[in-house]
């Protein structure tokens, strides 16, 4: 029995959804799958799979999407290279919903007899504590965990919004974005499971099945598509209205609650406060990744910055804080460089200014340009985007506008979306 | 030789800049305006100048003392303690404007910027020996101003059409005269337009001429017209006495920069730039088309175009001012900050950013 704790391997699940979703994130979705734009110099999927290794006796990661296998080849084996845990990217023929999808799986999830599985949203952005979630898992008892955090009320319908128990912190009711106030606590995206889920959710399929058979029965004779019913395949199963809501109150599913940052990487304006989040939490993780400068041999370096390696800083620049400078990107001299995400092979020159921006992939920067925005990360032009291969010519200034990619900017605009 | 400047009032239209100084003490090309028609006068053989002014007299002659010893030219002020429009300031003026010489004396109006062909209009008026003489020039919209209707051969003035709805024809009043004394007479000492009830008269009488005003003209007495103006003086100088433009590999078109001025590496200025006196231009500025004034500090990277830069104010690092921001004496732009048309009272700080064209008090 001592050495029962040490025996039981783990497994991650990580969900990254697919090119029909993530819509919000153009333009920047338009070539690169979301999962995989960058946060703090990482790929957004980067962050959970890396919280993942810090789960003891994890045996293996699995992403769970319907993009492309070869959208993902390159980053998986790279990973599972650094990590030294093999991490597997599984193509669903369809979407499947998040609890369908780990269903669909649970052959390949179950083959090294986990104890535990973590399920994990990809597009949320928190410090992933999951290691403590594990162990509050076990004490409770339960099939399932979840991660939970308290937000303002006004915002709290946007959320799977839940309550628990003050004591046993036991989820009593779980309600998907509701119309009405029901409590401040939200679910995080982030779950922990006993191999009983698969269970769970086959039973919610079976259900569905016999209902649908059911309903045919009943309507042969009337038009199967005016029943909605019908509408959800069997294999389809959400977590939240068809797991949590149901299970609630059952004794079966509790809750961990993180004080930490969370956010849920909606829009491109999120992810650069995404990045921010991150960028702070690698000074207090690994401070390595963070760049550091005077100006005199390297650029001037102000607060939490990330530069790839392979990005040349002209040394009369100034950067940060809240940069992240990805690779093969120029920067100019005397380019300054605030709260912004520069993309793979971006030149920027002389005395270009980026303030509160996310510029795209192969983009150039005039002398003298400007690309600013006021900074509010939830508004629709509060963080300014150029797409990919954007010009912006000398001297322009771009204000709050989003700059769909391949365009070429030789006048001045400000809160525009241009087409 | 005597001539009479129409100062006039406040300068409201000015303002931040009339907010520091009277409006002929503003600085053009590095000059106040006002000496621009000083020292034009005195070059072709004016030796006394009134000027016509209702606001602050006793700064302006302060001013301006420095500058009679220095040119050798006797500056007296005339001042109006109501309005008195165009005319009145001349009968107000009267007793310094009369003496025994009974020469032609010139009459300028001070937010008028032009090469001021003053000796051609002496020649021009002793051919014709009328009464009167006045410089027109050919506008575009010429329904914003009143339009002089002339003979075309011999520049005798018919008639003068006040903002005209329909075109009939495209010559202004330049607000450039030559009188001949005995105009003072037409004039009595009430608020009276010289356009409206004394030159029509001439007119009638046959005894009014107008010359087509060679090269430039602008009326700089609001700021976009002060930024044009800037571009058309210039060219002007370009054209006449290039050396005075600044030269050299960081310099685009016509820029004027004071001697004492210092600018630093990898900057492009230019065009229709004026630095003034004591200005210091760091490292990787960008200005165009735009004034800074005395003693102004733009600091590294900034870029600033189509501005006005007022006296001894500083522009931070990688600031962006554009678009007919206008900052007042003693404004100080913070580091990184966009002003985007911004107007800007005296002494002020500003630490967020302007996008759109606003004031700020």
């Amino acid at each position: 029995m001592e050495n029962s704790g040490e025996m039981e391997k783990v497994v991650a699940v990580i969900m990254v959804g697919g090119p029909t979703k993530g819509t919000r994130f153009r333009p920047l979705s338009f070539n690169t799958p979301k999962p995989l734009f960058p946060l703090a110099g990482q790929p957004m999927v980067h962050h959970p799979i890396s919280a993942c290794k810090r789960i003891p006796n994890l045996a293996q990661i699995f992403l769970i999407g319907f993009y492309d296998e070869k959208e993902f080849a390159l980053y998986v084996s790279s990973i599972s290279n650094e990590l030294r845990v093999p991490v597997r990217y599984l193509k669903e023929d369809k979407p499947h919903g998040s609890a369908g999808g780990l269903y669909h799986f649970r052959n390949l999830i179950m083959e090294d007899g986990p104890s535990h599985i973590f399920l994990l949203n990809c597009d949320v952005c928190c410090n992933f504590p999951l290691p403590d979630m594990l162990e509050a898992h076990k004490r409770y008892g339960g099939m399932g965990t979840m991660l939970v955090v308290k937000v303002s009320a006004e915002s709290a319908n946007q959320f799977g919004t839940l309550v628990s128990d003050p004591v046993t912190n036991e989820l009593l009711h779980y309600t998907e974005k509701p119309e009405t106030f029901v409590s401040d606590l939200i679910n995080c995206g982030v779950y922990i499971f006993t191999p009983d889920i698969f269970s769970a959710i086959e039973d919610v399929s079976n259900d569905r099945e016999d209902r649908v058979t059911a309903n045919l029965r009943r309507l042969s004779s009337i038009d199967i598509s005016t029943s909605t019913r019908t509408n959800i395949p069997t294999d389809f199963v959400r977590l939240d209205q068809d797991i949590l809501s149901p299970l609630s109150g059952k004794k079966q599913l509790y809750t961990y609650e993180t004080m930490d940052y969370w956010e849920q990487i909606k829009t491109p304006g999120i992810s650069l406060k995404c990045s921010g989040l991150y960028l702070a939490q690698f000074r207090l993780t690994s401070p390595h990744l963070l760049a550091s400068g005077d100006g005199t041999r390297s650029a001037t370096v102000v607060g939490d910055v990330f530069v790839h390696p392979s990005a040349k800083v002209h040394p009369t620049a100034k950067i940060g804080p809240n940069v992240s400078i990805s690779a093969n990107v120029r920067v100019g001299p005397g380019v300054r460089l605030i709260s912004c995400i520069i993309l793979d092979d971006v030149e920027l020159e002389d005395n270009a200014i980026v303030i509160n921006s996310i510029v795209g992939w192969k983009s150039s920067l005039g002398r003298w340009s400007r690309v600013q925005a006021d900074g509010d990360y939830n508004s629709k032009l509060g963080i300014t985007i150029l797409g990919e291969s954007v010009v912006v010519e000398q001297e322009v200034v771009v204000v709050n506008s989003i700059v769909l990619p391949n365009k070429i900017l030789n006048v001045s605009v400000q809160d525009e979306i241009i087409l | 030789m005597k001539a009479l400047i129409l100062v006039g009032g406040f300068g409201t239209r000015l303002r931040p800049l009339t907010l520091s100084v009277p409006k002929p003490l503003v600085d053009f090309a590095n000059k106040p305006m006002i000496l621009h028609q000083i020292e034009a006068l005195k070059a072709i053989g004016v030796n006394e100048v009134v000027l016509a002014i209702n606001y602050q007299p006793e700064i302006m002659l302060n001013f301006l003392k420095g500058f009679e010893a220095k040119l050798g030219i006797k500056i007296t002020c005339s001042q109006e303690t109501e309005p008195l429009g165009t005319a009145g300031p001349l009968a107000l003026a009267r007793d310094k404007l009369l003496d025994d010489s009974g020469e032609p004396f010139f009459v300028l109006n001070s937010d008028v910027i032009s090469e001021y062909p003053l000796k051609e209009m002496i020649q021009f008026h002793k051919a014709h020996g009328g009464e009167a003489s006045i410089m027109v020039t050919k506008v575009d919209e010429p329904s914003k101003y009143g339009v002089v209707i002339m003979e075309e051969s011999t520049g005798q003035v018919e008639k003068f059409v006040e903002k005209p709805k329909i075109f009939v024809g495209n010559k202004i009043n330049a607000g450039i005269y030559l009188l001949n004394p005995s105009v003072l007479d037409r004039i009595q000492l009430r608020p009276t337009s010289i356009e409206k009830e004394v030159f029509p008269k001439i007119a009638a009488e046959k005894q009014l001429f107008a010359m087509v005003l060679p090269g430039f003209w602008m009326d700089i007495g609001q700021p976009r017209d002060y930024i044009t103006g800037l571009r058309l003086y210039l060219d002007s100088i370009r054209k006449k006495s290039s050396e005075k433009l600044a030269t050299g590999p960081h310099i685009v078109g016509n820029v004027l920069v004071d001697e004492t001025a210092k600018i630093g590496e990898g900057c492009l200025i230019g065009p229709d730039v004026a630095i003034g006196p004591g200005c210091v231009v760091e490292s990787g500025v960008r200005l165009s088309r735009c004034t800074v004034m005395r003693g102004v500090r733009i600091k590294k990277h900034a870029c600033i175009s189509s501005s006005i830069i007022g006296w001894h104010s500083t522009v931070g690092q990688w600031a962006r001012v554009e678009n007919m921001t206008i900052l007042g004496e003693d404004v100080h732009v913070g580091d990184e900050i966009y002003s985007n048309g911004g107007v800007v009272l005296p002494h002020k700080e500003i630490k967020s950013s302007i996008l759109k064209p606003e004031i700020v008090m």
